[in-house]
């Protein structure tokens, strides 16, 4: 997936924002519980990735992610479902005739 | 760095230098719409803690009937970008129905506004059945429920208590199949919002927000039902925003922060095209659009004016074709005399507003600028950061929205003097030109025959006395605001003395311009503030009034008056008013006394003295 590395930086930083510790903190321990990822803190990073990606995650999904990582690939696969399939821009399938 | 993240910058550069954020940063922070940004500039500003006085405070609590979320966030930035430093306290989840009758609101004592965020949760039964005449009878018990929770909450405290409207939520109106039922439903949740906003006609404190409405003109979602289900979390954080954006109007009414004076530019303004190029017959003003636009600015500008706002004109144009078109065009509304002052020349604008200000007796701060260009908001920005700037540019129609939508000129209560604003800002200028005939300031005095009536409050002068203490910042002796609530109750307490001053003379009937909160102790009177309207600074008029004031305390048995004088960064204007009352000091806390033995009357010699001290005793 190519636009991981961008997304994973941006959710780095979404989810040290949320937390309020540096990223360091977030690479050393990546395992979430293992910081104050309370309801608040799990809803701010919720509200910060739908808007930042324009996307909207199942809940689900989102409580059950463990780790950084985790969540990288949960944020990076709504991304990818979002965008349109490669290679094909044409609007044929959707002009009335 | 992108805009978002610079303007966090700037925010954190401010928190961590202890010092309130530049004017233009907070003009930045007040234009951001995106939730997601303001949650974490509000997060940010939590840590915001200043020296006495770099921004007025205002406690808030906030109460709910589900989970607050990023509201107490959101809020924060919405106040802070007010210029207003807020401290706020969130009362537990849960406890909505004890904390609000019992007033339990804060730990860090009384709050100045207690915010409430109600859901339907409060009037619907948890398990209703479709049942609509149970349904009616449930809610308007609830909302019965909630009257006597704010009755027996207003007995305990002088906070300004705000609630909102409550939309009814889709999963509910949508569970009744019958489409005459719905209608039944949505006719008995509109009974239950007009319920609430009588509330605010019950109760002076109370203050009533549509919220209703507002998400109704808004483009965000009231609801997510995620957040709703997993956190019990009733609104988006589009919604809290908007409910936010209601309470920092209502906060920044309060805290008198209220702009007073519209600058309007003209040329694509007031009316489409440029004069210079077009000519009057060719600017677009009325008919189709785009000209009904512009004509429709001109009307709520005019709405404005009827309010009290002033208006100025503030024009790059030369002032006769400018002149000619006002009064001849036939679609003009807002002519000549519209504006309290007219500015229509090549000079620099922030120049123009400076001049205007001076003319007007008003600090530009009190100002909004409406102009197309974006050089001129700019170079105003820059050289008046305290000028709030509202764009003009763009699509027409989007002219009358962008003009009220940030309620900048905001009060909670209209009184008899802002409506009649406009004229005595304009008899103002009369006494300009009036001043220019006389050889001394005292000359002048002297011709004017100034009248000054001091009587202490009735319960037709404490809305006007309450709304000066909200929003006197110049003339203001220690900033102590003392509200509806606080100046009814000290006028009917024997102990206390709250009386307001009329001033007139032969060229304008100024009414109410002033009050004065005084402690009447056995041996000392302590005047706990005067406030003063900047119209009439100048003419002796408050000293007149110290006089009266030293004759009521001696003839009622006291042997002196205290008084203050606390700085706050606006109020320079007073620094030396008890001295020249007559007063020694300062001792400690800027306190000043007039022992009442032997002390010289300082009335002016040219006012004129009514006294009504017949409620006193």
């Amino acid at each position: 997936m190519s636009e991981q590395p961008a997304v994973r930086s941006t959710v780095l930083d979404i989810i040290g924002n949320a937390l309020n510790e540096p990223l360091d903190d977030l690479r050393a321990r990546p395992v979430l519980a293992a910081h104050d990822w309370d309801s608040l803190a799990s809803l701010e990073a919720l509200a910060q990735f739908e808007y930042r990606f324009g996307i909207t995650l199942d809940l689900r999904a989102f409580h059950a992610v463990r780790t950084v990582d985790q969540m990288v690939d949960l944020v990076a696969g709504a991304v990818a479902a979002k965008s349109p399939p490669a290679g094909d821009g044409s609007l044929s399938g959707n002009v009335a005739r | 760095m992108d805009g978002a993240e610079q303007l966090l910058a700037a925010l954190g550069a401010a928190v961590d230098g202890g010092r309130a954020p530049d004017p233009a940063v907070l003009q930045a922070l007040a234009h951001v719409e995106d939730p997601a940004l303001l949650r974490r500039a509000g997060r940010l500003l939590g840590r915001l803690h200043l020296p006495g006085g770099q921004l007025p405070p205002v406690r808030v609590a906030i109460l709910a009937t589900g989970t607050v979320g990023p509201f107490e966030h959101l809020l924060r930035a919405r106040l802070v970008a007010a210029g207003l430093l807020p401290v706020i306290e969130v009362g537990d989840y849960g406890t909505f129905d004890l904390a609000l009758p019992s007033a339990g609101f804060a730990a860090a004592g009384d709050p100045d506004i207690v915010a409430c965020v109600l859901d339907e949760s409060l009037f619907l039964p948890d398990d209703w059945s479709p049942d609509l005449e149970a349904l009616r009878g449930h809610v308007e018990a609830r909302l019965a429920d909630l009257r006597g929770m704010v009755a027996a909450s207003l007995a305990r405290t002088s906070a300004t208590l705000v609630l909102h409207t409550v939309p009814l939520p889709a999963e509910v109106r949508d569970a009744f199949i019958s489409s005459r039922a719905r209608a039944a439903l949505a006719g008995l949740w509109c009974r239950l919002n007009a319920g609430l906003l009588e509330l605010a006609q019950e109760h002076r404190q109370v203050v009533i927000l549509d919220l209703v409405g507002v998400l109704a003109d808004a483009p965000v979602a009231a609801r997510d039902d995620r957040l709703h289900r997993y956190a019990d979390l009733p609104y988006t954080d589009g919604a809290l925003l908007r409910l936010a954006t209601e309470v920092r109007r209502i906060a920044q009414a309060r805290a008198g922060l209220s702009r007073k004076v519209l600058a309007l530019d003209l040329d694509n303004t007031l009316w489409g095209g440029v004069l210079g190029e077009v000519g009057a017959a060719g600017v677009q003003l009325g008919g189709l659009y785009p000209g009904n636009a512009y004509l429709e600015l001109q009307r709520a500008a005019g709405r404005l004016r009827q309010q009290g706002v002033l208006l100025v004109l503030t024009s790059k144009n030369d002032p006769e074709p400018v002149q000619r078109a006002l009064t001849s065009h036939p679609e003009v509304l807002l002519g000549p005399d519209a504006f309290s002052v007219r500015a229509v020349n090549w000079a620099p604008k922030p120049g123009n507003l400076r001049q205007a200000a001076d003319t007007l007796g008003l600090p530009v701060r009190s100002f909004v600028l409406m102009d197309d260009s974006s050089f001129e908001r700019a170079l105003v920005t820059s050289e008046l950061p305290e000028v709030a700037v509202v764009a003009a540019d763009g699509d027409p129609a989007h002219l009358v929205r962008s003009l009220l939508g940030p309620g900048w000129f905001d009060v909670l209560d209209l009184t008899d003097t802002d409506r009649r604003r406009p004229e005595l800002y304009r008899a103002r200028a009369a006494h300009t030109a009036f001043s220019r005939q006389f050889g001394s300031p005292e000359d002048y005095l002297e011709a004017l025959d100034i009248q000054v009536e001091v009587r202490p409050v009735s319960e037709f002068t404490v809305p006007r006395v309450a709304q000066l203490a909200a929003r006197t910042n110049q003339f203001n002796l220690t900033g102590v605001r003392f509200d509806e609530a606080a100046t009814a109750a000290m006028a009917a307490d024997p102990g206390h003395l709250v009386a307001a001053f009329t001033v007139s003379d032969r060229l304008a009937d100024e009414g109410v311009v002033g009050a004065l909160w005084v402690r009447r102790g056995p041996r000392s009177w302590q005047v706990l503030n005067v406030v003063q309207s900047c119209r009439v600074i100048g003419r002796g008029v408050e000293l007149a009034v110290a006089g009266w004031l030293a004759r009521q305390a001696r003839a009622a048995g006291a042997d002196a008056v205290e008084g203050r004088f606390v700085p706050s960064g606006r109020n320079g204007v007073a620094a030396d008013f008890w001295p020249r009352a007559g007063f020694a000091g300062p001792v400690a806390d800027g306190v000043y006394t007039l022992s009442l033995t032997g002390a010289a009357d300082p009335s002016p010699k040219w006012i004129t003295l009514r006294e009504r001290s017949d409620s006193l005793t």
